[in-house]
């Protein structure tokens, strides 16, 4: 068996009387795409800090590629942190290259790679202008440039898309995409559960600092309610014992099944008490149904956001 | 630590620190200002010393009464001077305006003092009749003593002297330009790169980029990388000063612009008299790099605890304070070098850089002492920069906020590399 791109065992994060994760493990397998997910102050962000020595933890050990990290060692990691910036001051070409050196690449490649990166993006004419000039956007494509530079092998990206518009959101995910075939493995923190749905292998849910959920997203669906119906109908919904519905509109419905119910005794049991089905769709619990039901109400405002 | 990085590092940091217009700026106005005011001493120098001929060349037309006996006539009519009667007429015609000067010399000059009563020519010109006064007594006693190898050694002598120690010649004030040179050194860089060094180790929670670079390059490869590129600007900046140095030096008479010392310490260099005492230059220019290391230390550390550049600003301004205090209580170090005051200056790790290198330099510490406090100096350098360092890592992924005691404890336990082992 190879080693775990990342291995977390038995961690544990204190701050003073806070314990902000407790006995935490998980590992991340090379070339899967992994979700790490929980709602805002449930240990995720202090987790990745921890794993990438930015926070020293008070116990566990936290291991990237069968070591502590070390940015000396471990050259080939992308890290797209929640907290943004650069060097304001300077030109984006410069900024670019900077980084593209201290991850090993030569200047004049560094340079070259940074102004392929964004003529894709859209800022070739941008190379040369200051960064605190350039949009807020602007500013996060040339952040995500910096975290692909050099191809790394491991991308850890935190909230990728947040403040992106639908078409530089798409863009973004279309180039993250293109990393994961090419074979990179992908750490991905995110309040966007469509996103989690598309590209994620296997996601651990976090809350207050412990494992909530752990697997593949199959394997978290089935462990929070199984299947549900979703239908488009006319007349009124019978009560039964063997669904409960978890969305009702006019003439839309969601049902979540008991467990070892079948769709097709549901739809059997809907007509014929009558209920017109105009579509009919069985599919496991979303996952933002599951995210709503680990973290509640409290959390609905961050899905919808 | 990746040499690799630290190269990167110190190249970016010197490349956009020079491309700056405003570092140019910064930097050639300090020349450009020197050159400036060294052109208007020149000019007006000229001018007052033409002025001065002219003054020497114009007559002085004034009376003067002398109850003492001691005015030679000669000498008072070759200085423009005419004998009057009537001290209170003479006076009271300078009053009126009718006569520019009177002096009354009572019959004991040196105990009753001489009275001058004079037009107002303004508050430097009008000293000029103090002048003619003095001229007018010292030159009659010189003419009436009539010897003038005896009279000459009021005007003034040199005296050389030959200082011995342990049965060899000792070096004097001359060895201790080069030693002293490591003083002056260490003042230029921390006046010159104290603000910039605060800058480079807030730069990154300032600018919210502290997780991308620390995930990309060991905190401290960045740090010592920082400290160096600056200190290459530094040395830019150095040399840019120098070219007003060098025209001073190439320019016959603009080194008696800047002062009596250094046109002395000029003239020594000249003469050969700048003896080299090769062991304490030594201590000197170790003290200057361990208190450099010292003061680099402390300032990352400070630039870690605080959220920005505008909140270290005072602890950056106490740091200073500390370090240059000694200046002001160095005639007194000097004096009791034994005393418990001189010795507190001496081996406080604050204090004892400017006031170990000053000892240094004229020879009041024993070397085995000023070694000892270079062990001081080093091994807190040491610490210093190894907590700046984990205050760094600590500090700047902190942002907006300032480092609690409890959070800089926690720091200076945790290691230095490898955190997640």
């Amino acid at each position: 068996m190879s080693t775990p791109a990342i291995e977390v065992t038995d961690f544990t994060m204190r701050f003073g009387a806070r314990t902000a994760v407790d006995h935490l493990s998980f590992d991340v397998r090379p070339g899967e795409t992994f979700g790490l997910l929980g709602a805002n102050g449930s240990g995720k962000t202090t987790t990745i800090r921890a794993l990438l020595g930015i926070y020293t933890p008070t116990a566990g050990t936290l291991h990237v590629e069968g070591r502590p990290f070390d940015p000396a060692h471990n050259s080939s990691l992308g890290y797209l942190p929640e907290e943004r910036g650069l060097y304001k001051k300077e030109k984006v070409i410069d900024v670019m290259t900077y980084f593209g050196q201290l991850k090993g690449m030569p200047r004049a490649e560094a340079a070259l790679w940074s102004t392929y990166y964004l003529e894709r993006v859209g800022l070739a004419s941008h190379a040369t202008t200051r960064l605190d000039k350039l949009s807020g956007g602007q500013q996060q494509k040339v952040q995500l440039g910096v975290t692909i530079m050099d191809n790394p092998t491991i991308l850890v990206l935190d909230e990728p898309t947040k403040g992106f518009d639908p078409v530089n959101r798409r863009l973004l995910l279309d180039i993250v995409e293109d990393q994961r075939r090419g074979g990179a493995t992908v750490v991905i923190i995110t309040h966007q559960m469509d996103e989690v749905e598309r590209l994620c292998d296997r996601v651990l849910l976090l809350k207050d600092g412990r494992a909530e959920a752990y697997g593949t997203v199959p394997e978290v669906q089935d462990a929070y309610g199984g299947r549900t119906v979703r239908l488009h109908h006319g007349g009124p919904l019978p009560t039964s014992t063997r669904w409960r519905p978890i969305t009702t509109e006019r003439s839309y419905a969601e049902l979540e099944l008991d467990a070892g119910v079948e769709p097709r005794d549901v739809l059997r049991e809907l007509v014929d008490a009558g209920v017109d089905v105009r579509s009919f769709d069985a599919s496991r619990l979303s996952m933002e149904q599951v995210f709503l039901k680990v973290y509640g109400h409290a959390a609905q405002e961050e899905v919808s956001a | 630590m990746n040499a690799h990085n630290i190269g990167t590092v110190i190249a970016f940091e010197v490349r956009r620190t020079l491309a700056k217009p405003s570092f140019w700026i910064a930097t050639l106005s300090v020349p450009l200002l020197m050159a400036l005011l060294f052109g208007l001493s020149f000019f007006s120098g000229a001018s007052a010393a033409q002025s001065s001929l002219e003054s020497d060349a114009e007559p002085v037309t004034f009376t003067y009464t002398d109850a003492s006996g001691i005015v030679d006539p000669s000498v008072a009519a070759g200085l423009g001077g005419t004998a009057a009667a009537d001290p209170e007429a003479a006076a009271a015609a300078v009053r009126e305006g009718r006569s520019a000067l009177h002096i009354d010399i009572p019959a004991d000059p040196v105990a009753e003092g001489v009275h001058v009563v004079g037009e107002d020519l303004g508050l430097m010109e009008s000293g000029r009749w103090t002048s003619v006064a003095r001229a007018l007594l010292t030159q009659s006693a010189v003419a009436r003593i009539d010897e003038p190898r005896l009279t000459s050694v009021l005007d003034g002598f040199t005296v050389t002297s030959e200082l011995w120690a342990g049965g060899a010649p000792a070096p004097g004030w001359g060895a201790a330009i080069a030693p002293a040179l490591f003083l002056v050194l260490l003042f230029m860089a921390v006046v010159m790169l104290g603000q910039q060094m605060l800058n480079i180790t807030v730069e990154e929670k300032e600018n919210r980029v502290t997780e991308m670079i620390l995930t990309t390059v060991h905190p401290s490869t960045l740090i010592i990388g920082k400290v160096i590129g600056v200190v290459l600007v530094g040395i830019v900046q150095g040399l840019v000063l120098l070219v007003p140095l060098l025209a001073m030096a190439l320019v016959p008479g603009l080194t008696s612009l800047v002062g009596a010392p250094a046109a002395e310490m000029a003239d020594a260099a000249a003469a050969g008299q700048a003896a080299v005492d090769l062991p304490r230059v030594l201590m000197g220019a170790a003290l200057f790099l361990a208190s450099f290391v010292l003061f680099a230390g402390i300032l990352v550390a400070i630039g870690a605890v605080m959220p920005s550049a505008k909140d270290a600003g005072s602890a950056f301004g106490s740091v200073i304070i500390a370090m240059f205090l000694p200046l002001y209580a160095l005639p007194l170090v000097l004096q009791t070098p034994e005393s418990v005051f001189s010795r507190v200056l001496t081996y406080f790790p604050l204090t004892a850089p400017v006031t170990t290198l000053t000892r240094n330099a004229v020879g009041s510490i024993e070397l085995w002492q000023a070694g000892l406090v270079l062990a001081v100096i080093v091994l807190c350098a040491v610490l210093a920069l190894s907590l700046g360092v984990r205050l760094f890592r600590e500090g700047s992924i902190a942002y907006d906020q300032r480092l609690s005691w409890k959070d800089i404890v926690r720091a200076t336990r945790s290691k230095a590399t490898n955190p997640a082992a």
